[in-house]
Protein backbone atom coordinates (compact mmCIF):
# COMPACT_ATOMS: atom_id res chain seq x y z
CA UNK A 1 0.00 0.00 0.00
CA UNK A 2 1.44 3.46 -0.95
CA UNK A 3 2.28 5.88 2.07
CA UNK A 4 -0.83 8.44 0.57
CA UNK A 5 -3.08 5.15 0.82
CA UNK A 6 -2.13 4.39 3.93
CA UNK A 7 -2.03 7.80 5.50
CA UNK A 8 -5.96 7.85 4.23
CA UNK A 9 -6.96 4.65 5.28
CA UNK A 10 -5.60 5.70 9.15
CA UNK A 11 -7.48 8.40 9.37
CA UNK A 12 -10.83 7.01 6.95
CA UNK A 13 -11.22 3.74 6.99
CA UNK A 14 -8.98 2.46 10.02
CA UNK A 15 -9.84 5.39 12.12
CA UNK A 16 -8.18 4.55 15.71
CA UNK A 17 -11.35 5.65 17.85
CA UNK A 18 -14.24 4.13 15.52
CA UNK A 19 -12.77 1.00 13.90
CA UNK A 20 -9.43 0.05 16.21
CA UNK A 21 -11.58 1.17 19.84
CA UNK A 22 -8.66 2.91 20.73
CA UNK A 23 -8.66 6.19 22.70
CA UNK A 24 -11.58 5.45 23.94
CA UNK A 25 -11.71 6.50 28.03
CA UNK A 26 -10.40 10.56 26.44
CA UNK A 27 -12.71 10.28 24.02
CA UNK A 28 -15.50 10.46 26.22
CA UNK A 29 -13.68 12.62 28.85
CA UNK A 30 -12.35 15.25 27.17
CA UNK A 31 -14.79 15.27 24.03
CA UNK A 32 -17.10 18.08 25.61
CA UNK A 33 -15.58 21.36 24.27
CA UNK A 34 -14.33 21.49 20.97
CA UNK A 35 -11.47 23.34 21.71
CA UNK A 36 -10.27 21.21 24.39
CA UNK A 37 -11.01 18.71 21.86
CA UNK A 38 -8.83 19.98 19.66
CA UNK A 39 -6.01 20.57 22.17
CA UNK A 40 -6.41 16.82 22.73
CA UNK A 41 -6.36 15.36 19.39
CA UNK A 42 -2.73 17.52 18.80
CA UNK A 43 -1.50 16.59 21.67
CA UNK A 44 -2.16 13.05 20.96
CA UNK A 45 -0.90 13.29 17.24
CA UNK A 46 2.32 14.61 18.59
CA UNK A 47 2.82 12.09 21.22
CA UNK A 48 1.79 9.51 18.52
CA UNK A 49 4.09 10.41 15.83
CA UNK A 50 7.37 10.35 18.28
CA UNK A 51 6.03 7.23 19.53
CA UNK A 52 6.09 5.53 15.91
CA UNK A 53 9.93 6.83 15.19
CA UNK A 54 10.78 6.03 18.56
CA UNK A 55 8.83 2.55 18.86
CA UNK A 56 10.36 1.63 14.85
CA UNK A 57 13.79 2.21 15.78
CA UNK A 58 13.45 -0.32 19.39
CA UNK A 59 11.47 -2.41 17.97
CA UNK A 60 14.03 -3.11 14.79
CA UNK A 61 17.30 -2.18 15.92
CA UNK A 62 17.16 -3.78 19.96
CA UNK A 63 14.46 -6.17 20.26
CA UNK A 64 13.92 -7.80 16.74
CA UNK A 65 18.03 -8.70 16.22
CA UNK A 66 18.45 -9.90 19.59
CA UNK A 67 15.24 -12.01 19.62
CA UNK A 68 13.80 -10.12 22.32
CA UNK A 69 10.25 -9.71 20.85
CA UNK A 70 8.26 -10.79 24.23
CA UNK A 71 9.84 -7.74 25.80
CA UNK A 72 7.95 -5.62 23.48
CA UNK A 73 4.96 -4.39 25.50
CA UNK A 74 7.26 -3.89 28.60
CA UNK A 75 9.76 -1.68 26.13
CA UNK A 76 7.17 -0.03 24.21
CA UNK A 77 4.96 1.09 27.31
CA UNK A 78 8.31 2.00 29.13
CA UNK A 79 9.03 4.60 25.67
CA UNK A 80 5.69 6.31 26.07
CA UNK A 81 5.77 6.63 29.79
CA UNK A 82 8.97 8.56 28.99
CA UNK A 83 8.14 10.31 25.91
CA UNK A 84 5.46 12.08 27.54
CA UNK A 85 7.11 12.74 30.53
CA UNK A 86 9.80 14.47 28.43
CA UNK A 87 7.62 16.39 26.14
CA UNK A 88 5.44 17.49 28.98
CA UNK A 89 8.93 18.66 30.60
CA UNK A 90 9.78 20.01 27.14
CA UNK A 91 6.52 22.23 27.01
CA UNK A 92 6.60 23.44 30.18
CA UNK A 93 9.99 25.37 29.88
CA UNK A 94 9.76 26.10 26.37
CA UNK A 95 6.26 27.66 26.08
CA UNK A 96 4.12 28.43 29.47
CA UNK A 97 0.98 29.27 27.35
CA UNK A 98 0.90 26.21 24.96
CA UNK A 99 1.42 24.07 28.59
CA UNK A 100 -1.73 25.78 29.76
CA UNK A 101 -3.67 24.79 26.74
CA UNK A 102 -2.98 21.25 26.10
CA UNK A 103 -0.53 20.34 29.31
CA UNK A 104 -2.69 18.88 31.73
CA UNK A 105 -3.78 16.41 28.80
CA UNK A 106 -0.67 15.01 28.83
CA UNK A 107 -0.02 12.82 31.70
CA UNK A 108 -3.84 11.30 30.39
CA UNK A 109 -2.03 10.17 27.19
CA UNK A 110 0.66 7.63 28.77
CA UNK A 111 -2.89 5.33 29.35
CA UNK A 112 -4.39 6.63 25.80
CA UNK A 113 -4.62 3.32 24.20
CA UNK A 114 -4.41 4.86 21.08
CA UNK A 115 -0.52 5.25 21.46
CA UNK A 116 0.30 1.92 22.65
CA UNK A 117 -2.42 0.75 20.34
CA UNK A 118 -0.03 2.21 17.64
CA UNK A 119 3.14 1.06 18.75
CA UNK A 120 1.50 -2.46 18.83
CA UNK A 121 -0.17 -2.34 14.87
CA UNK A 122 2.74 -1.10 13.42
CA UNK A 123 4.78 -3.82 14.50
CA UNK A 124 1.54 -6.73 13.79
CA UNK A 125 1.44 -4.86 10.56
CA UNK A 126 5.42 -5.22 10.00
CA UNK A 127 5.34 -1.42 8.14
CA UNK A 128 8.71 -0.28 6.73
CA UNK A 129 9.54 3.09 8.72
CA UNK A 130 8.48 5.76 6.45
CA UNK A 131 4.79 3.41 6.52
CA UNK A 132 4.87 3.61 10.33
CA UNK A 133 5.45 7.16 10.49
CA UNK A 134 2.59 7.92 7.91
CA UNK A 135 0.81 4.99 10.35
CA UNK A 136 1.32 7.55 13.50
CA UNK A 137 0.61 10.90 11.99
CA UNK A 138 -2.72 9.79 10.09
CA UNK A 139 -3.86 8.02 13.25
CA UNK A 140 -3.53 10.86 15.30
CA UNK A 141 -5.19 13.14 12.62
CA UNK A 142 -8.11 10.48 12.81
CA UNK A 143 -8.03 10.77 17.02
CA UNK A 144 -8.34 14.07 16.19
CA UNK A 145 -11.30 14.32 13.18
CA UNK A 146 -13.18 11.62 15.48
CA UNK A 147 -12.68 13.24 18.54
CA UNK A 148 -13.46 16.92 17.33
CA UNK A 149 -16.92 15.63 15.86
CA UNK A 150 -17.82 14.53 19.08
CA UNK A 151 -17.41 17.67 20.73
CA UNK A 152 -18.76 19.48 18.03
CA UNK A 153 -22.25 17.07 18.60
CA UNK A 154 -22.37 16.93 22.29
CA UNK A 155 -21.85 21.05 22.47
CA UNK A 156 -25.27 20.77 21.11
CA UNK A 157 -26.76 17.90 22.67
CA UNK A 158 -26.11 20.06 25.77
CA UNK A 159 -29.61 22.01 24.27
CA UNK A 160 -31.44 18.91 23.63
CA UNK A 161 -33.48 17.25 25.89
CA UNK A 162 -31.86 14.15 26.94
CA UNK A 163 -33.82 11.31 28.72
CA UNK A 164 -32.08 11.24 32.50
CA UNK A 165 -31.04 7.97 31.85
CA UNK A 166 -29.11 8.22 28.77
CA UNK A 167 -27.32 11.75 30.02
CA UNK A 168 -23.31 10.81 29.99
CA UNK A 169 -22.15 8.06 28.44
CA UNK A 170 -25.29 6.15 26.83
CA UNK A 171 -25.67 9.11 24.54
CA UNK A 172 -21.94 9.81 24.07
CA UNK A 173 -21.76 6.28 22.80
CA UNK A 174 -24.98 5.71 21.19
CA UNK A 175 -23.60 8.33 19.13
CA UNK A 176 -20.27 7.71 18.44
CA UNK A 177 -22.11 3.88 17.27
CA UNK A 178 -23.81 6.18 14.85
CA UNK A 179 -20.58 8.29 13.68
CA UNK A 180 -18.97 4.81 13.51
CA UNK A 181 -21.59 3.41 11.15
CA UNK A 182 -21.36 6.42 9.09
CA UNK A 183 -17.46 5.83 8.47
CA UNK A 184 -18.22 2.55 7.66
CA UNK A 185 -19.04 4.20 4.20
CA UNK A 186 -15.38 4.87 3.79
CA UNK A 187 -14.52 1.35 3.54
CA UNK A 188 -13.65 0.17 0.00
CA UNK A 189 -12.96 3.80 -1.10
CA UNK A 190 -9.20 2.62 -1.37
CA UNK A 191 -8.57 -0.73 -3.89
CA UNK B 1 18.93 6.23 53.87
CA UNK B 2 18.34 8.78 51.00
CA UNK B 3 15.28 9.43 48.92
CA UNK B 4 17.82 8.57 45.27
CA UNK B 5 19.19 5.71 46.82
CA UNK B 6 15.37 4.13 47.50
CA UNK B 7 14.64 5.03 44.00
CA UNK B 8 17.18 3.45 42.64
CA UNK B 9 17.14 0.34 44.72
CA UNK B 10 13.25 -0.10 44.09
CA UNK B 11 13.36 0.58 40.67
CA UNK B 12 16.69 -1.83 40.23
CA UNK B 13 15.07 -4.53 42.16
CA UNK B 14 11.52 -4.13 40.05
CA UNK B 15 13.35 -4.49 36.76
CA UNK B 16 15.03 -7.65 38.11
CA UNK B 17 12.29 -8.93 39.36
CA UNK B 18 10.48 -8.70 35.90
CA UNK B 19 13.09 -9.30 33.65
CA UNK B 20 13.37 -12.57 35.70
CA UNK B 21 9.78 -13.23 34.90
CA UNK B 22 10.31 -12.07 31.79
CA UNK B 23 12.90 -14.66 30.51
CA UNK B 24 11.43 -17.44 32.17
CA UNK B 25 8.01 -17.13 30.56
CA UNK B 26 9.91 -15.89 27.17
CA UNK B 27 11.76 -19.37 27.57
CA UNK B 28 8.37 -21.83 28.28
CA UNK B 29 6.81 -20.61 25.81
CA UNK B 30 8.67 -19.66 22.82
CA UNK B 31 9.41 -23.25 21.48
CA UNK B 32 5.22 -23.48 21.77
CA UNK B 33 4.70 -20.73 20.03
CA UNK B 34 6.91 -20.63 17.07
CA UNK B 35 5.69 -24.61 16.67
CA UNK B 36 2.38 -23.00 16.73
CA UNK B 37 3.11 -20.39 13.81
CA UNK B 38 4.94 -23.77 11.87
CA UNK B 39 2.27 -26.08 12.14
CA UNK B 40 0.32 -23.62 10.73
CA UNK B 41 1.74 -22.87 7.86
CA UNK B 42 2.26 -26.46 7.55
CA UNK B 43 -1.29 -27.50 7.31
CA UNK B 44 -1.98 -24.98 5.14
CA UNK B 45 0.47 -25.93 2.52
CA UNK B 46 -0.79 -29.54 2.86
CA UNK B 47 -4.26 -28.35 2.40
CA UNK B 48 -3.52 -26.78 -1.12
CA UNK B 49 -0.97 -28.96 -2.17
CA UNK B 50 -2.51 -32.92 -2.28
CA UNK B 51 -0.02 -35.64 -1.08
CA UNK B 52 2.71 -32.96 0.57
CA UNK B 53 4.96 -34.95 3.03
CA UNK B 54 7.77 -32.38 3.27
CA UNK B 55 7.04 -28.84 3.08
CA UNK B 56 10.03 -26.37 2.36
CA UNK B 57 10.02 -22.40 2.55
CA UNK B 58 12.12 -21.38 -0.98
CA UNK B 59 11.40 -18.01 -1.33
CA UNK B 60 10.60 -15.49 1.10
CA UNK B 61 9.57 -11.32 0.96
CA UNK B 62 7.17 -9.20 2.57
CA UNK B 63 3.57 -10.94 2.01
CA UNK B 64 4.64 -13.19 -0.80
CA UNK B 65 6.32 -16.46 0.41
CA UNK B 66 6.85 -19.45 -1.80
CA UNK B 67 6.93 -22.84 -0.27
CA UNK B 68 7.34 -26.04 -2.36
CA UNK B 69 5.68 -29.18 -1.35
CA UNK B 70 7.57 -33.14 -1.94
CA UNK B 71 6.15 -36.75 -1.22
CA UNK B 72 7.90 -39.29 0.96
CA UNK B 73 9.96 -39.85 -1.58
CA UNK B 74 11.00 -36.53 -2.67
CA UNK B 75 9.57 -36.04 -5.49
CA UNK B 76 8.40 -32.31 -5.74
CA UNK B 77 4.64 -32.38 -6.19
CA UNK B 78 3.94 -28.57 -6.41
CA UNK B 79 4.34 -24.83 -4.86
CA UNK B 80 1.86 -22.74 -2.60
CA UNK B 81 2.11 -18.76 -2.49
CA UNK B 82 1.38 -17.63 0.76
CA UNK B 83 0.47 -14.20 0.11
CA UNK B 84 -1.63 -11.19 0.36
CA UNK B 85 -4.34 -8.95 -1.32
CA UNK B 86 -5.74 -5.47 -0.38
CA UNK B 87 -9.46 -6.41 0.88
CA UNK B 88 -11.91 -4.30 1.78
CA UNK B 89 -10.80 -3.04 5.38
CA UNK B 90 -7.99 -4.45 5.49
CA UNK B 91 -5.42 -7.34 4.32
CA UNK B 92 -6.33 -10.27 3.40
CA UNK B 93 -4.12 -13.70 3.84
CA UNK B 94 -4.49 -16.26 2.01
CA UNK B 95 -2.98 -19.69 0.23
CA UNK B 96 -2.95 -21.37 -3.12
CA UNK B 97 -1.48 -24.36 -4.54
CA UNK B 98 0.15 -24.01 -7.83
CA UNK B 99 1.33 -27.40 -9.72
CA UNK B 100 5.07 -27.70 -10.80
CA UNK B 101 4.89 -26.36 -14.21
CA UNK B 102 2.38 -23.17 -13.16
CA UNK B 103 -0.37 -23.76 -14.96
CA UNK B 104 -2.94 -24.66 -12.60
CA UNK B 105 -4.46 -24.13 -9.50
CA UNK B 106 -5.18 -26.81 -6.85
CA UNK B 107 -6.95 -24.85 -4.68
CA UNK B 108 -7.29 -21.66 -2.91
CA UNK B 109 -7.75 -20.99 1.26
CA UNK B 110 -8.53 -18.00 3.11
CA UNK B 111 -6.03 -17.51 6.07
CA UNK B 112 -6.87 -14.24 7.58
CA UNK B 113 -9.19 -11.76 6.66
CA UNK B 114 -11.32 -9.15 8.49
CA UNK B 115 -13.76 -8.30 5.73
CA UNK B 116 -17.94 -7.36 6.25
CA UNK B 117 -18.88 -10.56 7.75
CA UNK B 118 -22.02 -12.05 6.05
CA UNK B 119 -21.08 -10.03 2.63
CA UNK B 120 -17.12 -10.11 2.22
CA UNK B 121 -16.36 -12.56 4.49
CA UNK B 122 -17.60 -15.29 2.40
CA UNK B 123 -14.54 -15.41 0.81
CA UNK B 124 -13.56 -17.44 3.05
CA UNK B 125 -16.23 -19.88 2.91
CA UNK B 126 -16.10 -22.76 0.89
CA UNK B 127 -19.46 -22.95 -0.98
CA UNK B 128 -19.51 -19.45 -1.67
CA UNK B 129 -16.33 -18.73 -3.04
CA UNK B 130 -13.21 -21.58 -2.44
CA UNK B 131 -14.60 -24.39 -4.35
CA UNK B 132 -14.22 -22.38 -7.76
CA UNK B 133 -10.51 -21.89 -7.79
CA UNK B 134 -10.10 -25.58 -7.91
CA UNK B 135 -8.41 -26.68 -10.90
CA UNK B 136 -8.41 -23.31 -12.36
CA UNK B 137 -6.12 -23.18 -15.26
CA UNK B 138 -3.73 -19.96 -15.11
CA UNK B 139 -1.09 -19.79 -17.98
CA UNK B 140 -2.90 -16.73 -18.56
CA UNK B 141 -4.66 -14.60 -15.81
CA UNK B 142 -7.55 -15.30 -14.21
CA UNK B 143 -10.83 -13.66 -14.74
CA UNK B 144 -14.26 -13.27 -12.55
CA UNK B 145 -17.66 -14.45 -14.06
CA UNK B 146 -20.47 -11.43 -12.98
CA UNK B 147 -23.13 -12.48 -12.58
CA UNK B 148 -22.19 -15.80 -10.68
CA UNK B 149 -23.05 -19.37 -12.60
CA UNK B 150 -22.84 -22.93 -12.03
CA UNK B 151 -19.68 -24.64 -11.82
CA UNK B 152 -19.71 -26.72 -14.60
CA UNK B 153 -20.60 -23.54 -16.61
CA UNK B 154 -17.47 -21.82 -15.81
CA UNK B 155 -14.19 -21.71 -17.65
CA UNK B 156 -11.27 -23.03 -17.55
CA UNK B 157 -9.65 -19.55 -16.39
CA UNK B 158 -13.10 -18.09 -14.65
CA UNK B 159 -14.17 -17.39 -11.17
CA UNK B 160 -17.40 -16.57 -9.62
CA UNK B 161 -17.75 -13.10 -7.87
CA UNK B 162 -19.40 -13.13 -4.77
CA UNK B 163 -23.12 -11.08 -4.82
CA UNK B 164 -22.38 -8.27 -2.36
CA UNK B 165 -18.98 -8.74 -2.16
CA UNK B 166 -17.40 -7.72 -5.34
CA UNK B 167 -14.82 -5.76 -3.78
CA UNK B 168 -13.44 -8.75 -2.08
CA UNK B 169 -14.17 -11.17 -4.85
CA UNK B 170 -11.76 -9.06 -7.09
CA UNK B 171 -9.18 -8.10 -4.80
CA UNK B 172 -8.16 -11.44 -3.93
CA UNK B 173 -8.07 -12.28 -8.13
CA UNK B 174 -6.60 -9.64 -8.83
CA UNK B 175 -3.94 -10.41 -6.10
CA UNK B 176 -3.63 -13.89 -7.21
CA UNK B 177 -3.02 -13.10 -11.01
CA UNK B 178 -0.06 -10.42 -9.73
CA UNK B 179 1.21 -13.63 -7.48
CA UNK B 180 1.24 -15.63 -10.86
CA UNK B 181 3.32 -13.53 -12.98
CA UNK B 182 5.85 -12.81 -9.74
CA UNK B 183 6.50 -16.56 -9.68
CA UNK B 184 6.35 -17.26 -13.04
CA UNK B 185 9.10 -14.08 -13.35
CA UNK B 186 11.04 -15.80 -10.39
CA UNK B 187 11.10 -19.16 -11.78
CA UNK B 188 12.27 -17.78 -15.40
CA UNK B 189 15.04 -15.66 -13.43
CA UNK B 190 16.06 -18.79 -11.35
CA UNK B 191 15.35 -17.03 -8.43
CA UNK B 192 13.31 -20.02 -7.13
CA UNK B 193 15.73 -22.11 -5.15
CA UNK B 194 13.90 -25.43 -6.15
CA UNK B 195 15.86 -28.53 -5.73
CA UNK B 196 15.25 -31.94 -7.00
CA UNK B 197 13.43 -30.19 -10.01
CA UNK B 198 11.97 -32.91 -12.02
CA UNK B 199 9.23 -31.26 -14.57
CA UNK B 200 10.28 -28.27 -16.43
CA UNK C 1 -24.72 1.76 48.71
CA UNK C 2 -20.99 1.92 48.21
CA UNK C 3 -19.98 2.32 52.08
CA UNK C 4 -17.33 5.76 52.47
CA UNK C 5 -14.47 4.94 53.53
CA UNK C 6 -12.91 1.18 53.42
CA UNK C 7 -12.30 0.61 56.85
CA UNK C 8 -15.98 0.31 57.03
CA UNK C 9 -15.82 -2.40 54.07
CA UNK C 10 -16.34 -5.77 54.89
CA UNK C 11 -13.95 -8.29 53.26
CA UNK C 12 -17.08 -9.40 51.12
CA UNK C 13 -18.23 -6.02 50.58
CA UNK C 14 -14.68 -5.39 49.33
CA UNK C 15 -15.64 -7.98 46.51
CA UNK C 16 -19.13 -7.35 45.62
CA UNK C 17 -19.06 -3.64 45.33
CA UNK C 18 -16.71 -4.71 41.88
CA UNK C 19 -19.59 -6.62 41.03
CA UNK C 20 -22.44 -4.19 40.98
CA UNK C 21 -22.17 -0.44 42.94
CA UNK C 22 -18.29 0.25 41.75
CA UNK C 23 -18.31 -1.44 38.51
CA UNK C 24 -15.46 -1.49 36.50
CA UNK C 25 -17.69 -1.12 32.93
CA UNK C 26 -20.75 0.16 34.09
CA UNK C 27 -19.50 2.48 36.43
CA UNK C 28 -16.58 3.34 36.37
CA UNK C 29 -16.47 3.65 32.62
CA UNK C 30 -12.81 2.11 32.36
CA UNK C 31 -11.43 -0.39 30.38
CA UNK C 32 -13.86 0.47 27.50
CA UNK C 33 -11.40 -0.38 24.27
CA UNK C 34 -11.01 -4.05 25.35
CA UNK C 35 -14.59 -4.35 26.05
CA UNK C 36 -15.66 -2.89 23.07
CA UNK C 37 -12.83 -4.56 20.73
CA UNK C 38 -13.31 -8.11 21.54
CA UNK C 39 -16.89 -8.44 22.26
CA UNK C 40 -18.22 -9.55 19.17
CA UNK C 41 -17.70 -13.62 20.20
CA UNK C 42 -18.51 -14.76 23.96
CA UNK C 43 -15.41 -16.94 23.67
CA UNK C 44 -13.19 -14.02 23.02
CA UNK C 45 -15.18 -12.23 25.71
CA UNK C 46 -14.10 -14.88 28.15
CA UNK C 47 -10.68 -15.36 26.96
CA UNK C 48 -10.23 -11.17 27.52
CA UNK C 49 -12.02 -11.59 30.89
CA UNK C 50 -9.91 -14.12 32.71
CA UNK C 51 -6.91 -12.38 30.75
CA UNK C 52 -7.66 -9.37 32.71
CA UNK C 53 -8.65 -10.80 35.81
CA UNK C 54 -5.29 -12.74 35.69
CA UNK C 55 -3.26 -9.30 35.34
CA UNK C 56 -5.38 -7.36 37.70
CA UNK C 57 -5.36 -10.06 40.47
CA UNK C 58 -1.05 -10.62 40.09
CA UNK C 59 -0.31 -6.93 39.64
CA UNK C 60 -2.54 -5.61 42.80
CA UNK C 61 -0.83 -8.42 44.36
CA UNK C 62 2.79 -7.21 44.42
CA UNK C 63 1.78 -3.59 44.01
CA UNK C 64 0.28 -4.20 47.77
CA UNK C 65 3.40 -6.15 48.82
CA UNK C 66 5.56 -3.63 47.72
CA UNK C 67 3.50 -0.31 48.74
CA UNK C 68 5.82 0.04 51.63
CA UNK C 69 9.09 0.40 49.72
CA UNK C 70 8.58 2.15 46.39
CA UNK C 71 8.87 5.91 46.94
CA UNK C 72 6.31 8.31 45.38
CA UNK C 73 7.80 9.62 43.07
CA UNK C 74 8.53 6.08 40.85
CA UNK C 75 5.01 4.93 41.99
CA UNK C 76 3.91 4.75 38.18
CA UNK C 77 6.57 3.68 36.78
CA UNK C 78 6.99 0.95 38.86
CA UNK C 79 3.25 -0.25 38.50
CA UNK C 80 3.41 0.18 35.07
CA UNK C 81 6.69 -2.26 34.38
CA UNK C 82 4.72 -4.72 37.11
CA UNK C 83 1.78 -4.59 35.01
CA UNK C 84 3.64 -5.01 31.46
CA UNK C 85 5.67 -8.22 32.68
CA UNK C 86 1.75 -9.77 33.99
CA UNK C 87 0.51 -8.50 30.36
CA UNK C 88 3.73 -10.10 28.41
CA UNK C 89 3.26 -13.27 30.72
CA UNK C 90 -0.74 -13.33 30.32
CA UNK C 91 0.09 -12.74 26.27
CA UNK C 92 3.00 -15.32 25.56
CA UNK C 93 0.94 -18.09 27.76
CA UNK C 94 -2.38 -17.52 25.31
CA UNK C 95 -0.38 -17.63 21.90
CA UNK C 96 1.46 -20.92 23.41
CA UNK C 97 -1.48 -22.22 24.17
CA UNK C 98 -4.30 -21.27 22.80
CA UNK C 99 -3.24 -19.83 18.99
CA UNK C 100 -7.11 -19.48 17.52
CA UNK C 101 -8.32 -17.10 20.45
CA UNK C 102 -4.50 -15.10 20.96
CA UNK C 103 -5.33 -14.47 17.04
CA UNK C 104 -9.19 -13.75 17.61
CA UNK C 105 -7.82 -11.40 20.05
CA UNK C 106 -4.55 -9.67 18.70
CA UNK C 107 -3.37 -6.54 19.93
CA UNK C 108 -5.70 -5.93 22.59
CA UNK C 109 -3.74 -8.64 25.17
CA UNK C 110 -0.95 -6.14 24.92
CA UNK C 111 -3.21 -3.39 25.47
CA UNK C 112 -4.16 -4.82 28.41
CA UNK C 113 -1.21 -2.98 29.79
CA UNK C 114 -2.79 0.72 29.35
CA UNK C 115 -6.20 -0.56 30.39
CA UNK C 116 -6.99 2.08 32.79
CA UNK C 117 -8.83 -0.69 35.07
CA UNK C 118 -5.40 -1.78 36.02
CA UNK C 119 -3.64 0.97 36.76
CA UNK C 120 -6.68 2.49 38.40
CA UNK C 121 -7.18 -0.06 41.03
CA UNK C 122 -3.28 -0.33 41.56
CA UNK C 123 -3.35 3.50 41.93
CA UNK C 124 -6.47 3.97 44.02
CA UNK C 125 -6.37 0.77 46.14
CA UNK C 126 -3.69 -2.08 46.31
CA UNK C 127 -1.43 0.90 46.69
CA UNK C 128 -2.69 1.99 49.65
CA UNK C 129 -4.35 -1.55 51.02
CA UNK C 130 -3.28 -4.97 52.04
CA UNK C 131 -2.54 -7.40 50.52
CA UNK C 132 -5.80 -9.47 51.78
CA UNK C 133 -7.73 -7.11 50.88
CA UNK C 134 -6.34 -5.98 47.59
CA UNK C 135 -6.59 -9.47 46.21
CA UNK C 136 -10.64 -9.53 47.21
CA UNK C 137 -10.56 -5.87 45.43
CA UNK C 138 -8.96 -7.62 42.62
CA UNK C 139 -10.96 -10.47 42.41
CA UNK C 140 -14.35 -8.72 42.75
CA UNK C 141 -13.07 -6.07 39.72
CA UNK C 142 -12.38 -8.76 37.92
CA UNK C 143 -15.63 -10.54 38.35
CA UNK C 144 -17.45 -7.74 37.20
CA UNK C 145 -15.64 -6.87 34.31
CA UNK C 146 -15.98 -10.16 33.39
CA UNK C 147 -19.95 -9.98 33.71
CA UNK C 148 -20.23 -7.26 31.70
CA UNK C 149 -18.19 -8.72 29.20
CA UNK C 150 -20.15 -11.61 29.10
CA UNK C 151 -23.35 -9.25 28.80
CA UNK C 152 -22.33 -7.13 26.01
CA UNK C 153 -20.41 -10.41 23.75
CA UNK C 154 -23.79 -12.13 24.00
CA UNK C 155 -26.01 -9.73 22.87
CA UNK C 156 -23.75 -8.80 20.16
CA UNK C 157 -23.05 -12.93 19.34
CA UNK C 158 -27.02 -13.89 19.55
CA UNK C 159 -28.03 -10.78 17.96
CA UNK C 160 -24.81 -10.34 15.58
CA UNK C 161 -24.41 -13.90 14.46
CA UNK C 162 -27.12 -16.12 16.11
CA UNK C 163 -24.87 -18.18 18.47
CA UNK C 164 -23.86 -18.49 21.43
CA UNK C 165 -20.05 -20.18 21.60
CA UNK C 166 -20.70 -20.65 18.23
CA UNK C 167 -23.72 -22.72 19.08
CA UNK C 168 -26.74 -22.02 17.25
CA UNK C 169 -29.31 -20.13 19.06
CA UNK C 170 -31.72 -18.81 17.04
CA UNK C 171 -32.88 -20.45 13.57
CA UNK C 172 -32.52 -20.07 9.86
CA UNK C 173 -35.29 -17.63 10.36
CA UNK C 174 -33.36 -15.00 11.79
CA UNK C 175 -31.50 -12.68 9.88
CA UNK C 176 -28.72 -11.90 11.85
CA UNK C 177 -28.15 -8.26 12.65
CA UNK C 178 -24.38 -8.06 11.20
CA UNK C 179 -24.17 -4.44 12.77
CA UNK C 180 -23.70 -5.82 15.75
CA UNK C 181 -20.43 -7.34 15.28
CA UNK C 182 -19.58 -4.62 13.48
CA UNK C 183 -18.15 -1.67 15.65
CA UNK C 184 -21.36 0.77 15.52
CA UNK C 185 -22.98 -2.11 17.48
CA UNK C 186 -20.73 -2.54 20.20
CA UNK C 187 -20.84 1.30 20.61
CA UNK C 188 -24.61 1.28 20.92
CA UNK C 189 -24.64 -2.05 22.84
CA UNK C 190 -22.63 -0.99 25.44
CA UNK C 191 -24.18 2.66 25.66
CA UNK C 192 -27.38 1.11 26.19
CA UNK C 193 -26.02 -1.07 28.65
CA UNK C 194 -24.66 1.70 30.57
CA UNK C 195 -27.92 3.53 30.23
CA UNK C 196 -29.63 0.49 31.70
CA UNK C 197 -27.72 0.00 34.28
CA UNK C 198 -27.98 3.72 35.16
CA UNK C 199 -31.65 3.65 35.24
CA UNK C 200 -31.94 0.24 37.68
CA UNK C 201 -29.74 2.06 40.50
CA UNK C 202 -31.56 5.44 39.71
CA UNK C 203 -34.65 3.29 40.67
CA UNK C 204 -32.87 1.43 43.69
CA UNK C 205 -31.94 5.05 45.13
CA UNK C 206 -35.59 5.96 44.76
CA UNK C 207 -36.79 3.34 46.41
CA UNK C 208 -34.87 3.87 49.58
Amino acid sequence: MDLLTLFAASILINNFVLYYFLGICPFLGVSKKVDAAFSMGVAVTFVMTLTAVVSWTINHWILIPYKLEYLQIVAFILVIASLVQLVEMFIRKTSPPLYQAMGIYLPLITVNCCIMGLALLASLKEYSFPETVVFGVGAGIGFTLAIVLMAAIREQLEMADIPQTLKGAGISLIVTGIIALAFLGFSGMIK
Amino acid sequence: MSLYKQMVIVLTSIGIISGALLVSVNLLTKDRIASNKQKEIEAAVLRVIPGTKASQKIYEEKDFTVYQGKDDQGNLLGFAINTAAGGFQDKILYIFGLNIQLTRISSLYVLNQKETPGLGAKIANERAFLQFWEGKECSRPLSLRKPPVEKEKLAASEVNTITGATVSSRAVLSSVNAALEKIKKLKEGGKLNVEGDHGE
Amino acid sequence: MLRETMESRSPLQEFTKGLWLDNPVSRQLLGMCSTLAITNAVINGIAMGLAVGFVLLFSSLLVSLARKFVPSQVRIATYIVIIASFVTIADRFMAAFFPPISKALGPYVPLIVVNCIILGRAEAFASKNSVGRSIVDAMGMSAGYIIALLILSSVREILGNGTILGFRILGSWFEPWIIMILPPGAFITLGILIALAFQIERKAKQRR
